[in-house]
């Protein structure tokens, strides 16, 4: 059990791997690729300094929060993007019969297809998430906090997004569901909770996972609170499990496409 | 009896492309055919147009949300607006963006130079930047008035009437949203175009593209520094966002002049700029064999 959790692991690492490599046979465009990412998330700073030009706070959050914030966002999506970025194609790759590759193979269908691809921009999100927090100055302990929840923000994203995506094996367009909630997810996650109020909060926290996977954690990095820790690793456990059900559930009706083509 | 019948556009394109010599008498009648077949295509799918209103949607609420928050008073006033007319000038900049959509264009650019398609469409009687203007705007003339209709009903709704705005000048503003959209797809076109040079100039369309939103889309131009408001005017943000709805919702002649003598120049900038880059990418195309 534990062998074959561990050959698993090394064949999503090595998936991972080749995919970064093969990114890396033209060497500027990958500079380019993660160093103009970094640039452009960080433009976005001028809208933050502006608003507080204006007011002490946002949405009861000082500057500091909001970088942490945008901090956090930025390298759960970065990671996600990084490590399980097929989940934005999963629509496609079910529509078009493409998963016959992934179930001939002799490991979890799953993480296989997840882990086929990278998306090499996601370097610099992930990157700049990080220079962000530490320019926050966290602390030991905050820091620590702000990789766990960089970890369970990219499991909730990619969560989110393999449950909207294997409703494909079900429904047509589910595609640009999935693409509307994600951008909606991102774009909500950006602003401080604290400007959103009555259903609309409410929905963020239970329809769209922005509150608990992106708000919550940001909360528990600015003042520790154990039992929102919990709350926030349970969350993210639960979507999870959900998101998996719901694919192997799919799957059972997937039907193949017939689809000759060589995965190189 | 129907197979005999030329459809109207392939009758028109046969027109356009030489029969009587329409093409030396009027050179910009082919981009109008292509612009008309690009329009009738879009119009078969205008249902598609309705599938990205959710997004905007969330844009919109979420500055609805953001300016409730930063205007303590409905009375106040930030770098001279109003709540209702900060509020419509973002719905009036998302909605150009959204509207008119230039990332399309720019990747169909950039695929075309870098699949090598561009090989096959530079032969053609159409010069092919203005091929792929005229396309972009059969585009976005379907989606720019849905998306104008949904933002009036979700201001009208969420916000309430702007305040002193005047039906009369709606054609000067529709004038130059035009001319704003315009100039922002050749700038992009101008970016893609450097794909001639380098194999990826999706970064470069990133930061023109976060520029646009963070200096024009999301704040007016007089909420920044007094230092940076002469540089920022001298930037194509200024005749792209801050212009057309700047007009939108405090209309001035003066102002109004002053944004499409902007334009004008800006326009005739991008244009030559545009043919330029591509003469000396074509070249290079040449040289590399496609």
């Amino acid at each position: 059990m534990l062998t074959a959790a561990k050959n698993q692991l090394r064949v999503c690492f090595l998936s991972i791997k080749y995919n970064i490599m093969r990114e890396m046979v033209n060497k500027v465009t990958f500079l380019t690729n993660v160093a103009f990412m970094v640039l452009n998330d960080a433009s976005i700073l001028v809208q933050w300094f502006i608003l507080f030009r204006l007011r002490d706070d946002v949405g009861g959050y000082s500057l500091r929060e909001v970088l942490m914030l945008w901090g956090l966002v930025a390298a759960s999506f970065g990671l996600s993007n990084l490590l399980f970025a097929r989940v934005l194609s999963l629509p496609n790759l079910i529509i078009n019969g493409k998963l016959d590759a992934f179930l001939v193979q002799p490991k979890n269908v799953l993480l296989g297809v997840l882990t086929s691809e990278t998306r090499i921009s996601a370097i610099g999100d992930f990157l700049y998430g990080v220079i962000l927090v530490c320019v926050c100055r966290p602390g030991v302990g905050g820091f620590f906090l702000f990789l766990l929840f960089t970890i369970t923000g990219a499991i909730a994203f990619t969560a989110f997004a393999l449950l909207l995506g294997s409703l494909s094996f079900w429904f047509v367009r589910m595609d640009i569901l999935q693409n509307q909630m994600l951008m909606g997810m991102i774009n909500f996650g950006s602003y401080p909770d604290g400007i959103f109020q009555g259903a609309a909060r409410v929905l963020l926290y239970v329809l769209i996972p922005v509150g608990m996977a992106l708000w919550l954690p940001a909360h528990v990095m600015a003042r520790f609170d154990g039992k929102m820790l919990l709350a926030v690793l349970g969350y993210v456990f639960l979507l999870s499990v959900a998101a998996v059900a719901v694919f192997y559930r799919g799957l059972r009706r997937y039907a193949s496409g017939n689809l000759m083509e060589a995965r190189l | 009896m129907f197979g005999s019948r030329r459809k109207p556009v392939e009758g028109a394109l046969s027109l356009a492309y030489g029969q009587g010599g329409g093409v030396r008498n009027m050179p910009w009648r082919k981009y109008a055919v292509i612009y008309k077949s690009v329009l009738l295509e879009n119009l078969q799918y205008v249902a598609n147009v309705a599938l990205g209103f959710f997004t905007y949607f969330v844009f919109i609420y979420i500055y609805i949300r953001l300016w409730g928050y930063m205007y303590r008073s409905p009375e106040e006033l930030i770098a001279g607006y109003t709540k209702e007319q900060m509020i419509w000038y973002v719905m009036m900049t998302e909605m150009l963006c959204f509207g008119a959509n230039a990332n399309v264009v720019a990747g169909e650019v950039a695929r075309d130079i870098r699949g090598g398609n561009i090989a096959y469409l530079m032969n053609k009687p159409y010069h092919y930047t203005l091929y792929i203007l005229a396309r972009y705007t059969g585009e976005w003339s379907v989606r720019l008035p849905i998306y104008a209709a949904f933002a009036v009903l979700i201001g009208a709704v969420l916000v309430g009437p702007l305040p002193h705005f005047r039906w009369i000048t709606l054609p000067v503003m529709a004038l130059c949203a035009v001319l704003g959209i315009t100039i922002n797809a050749v700038f992009k076109l101008c970016i893609s175009l450097f794909s001639f040079w380098i194999e990826d100039t999706t970064p470069f369309q990133w930061i023109y593209n976060k520029l646009i939103l963070v200096v024009g889309i999301v704040f007016p131009v007089e909420i920044f520094p007094q230092t940076l408001q002469p540089l920022l005017k001298l930037t194509p943000i200024y005749t792209v966002c801050y212009g057309p709805a700047k007009l939108v919702v405090d209309f001035r002649l003066e102002k109004c002049v002053e944004i499409l003598a902007a334009q004008a120049v800006y326009l005739a900038v991008g244009c030559g700029l545009m043919f330029l880059i591509y003469r000396k990418g074509v070249k290079r195309l040449y040289v590399n064999g496609g």
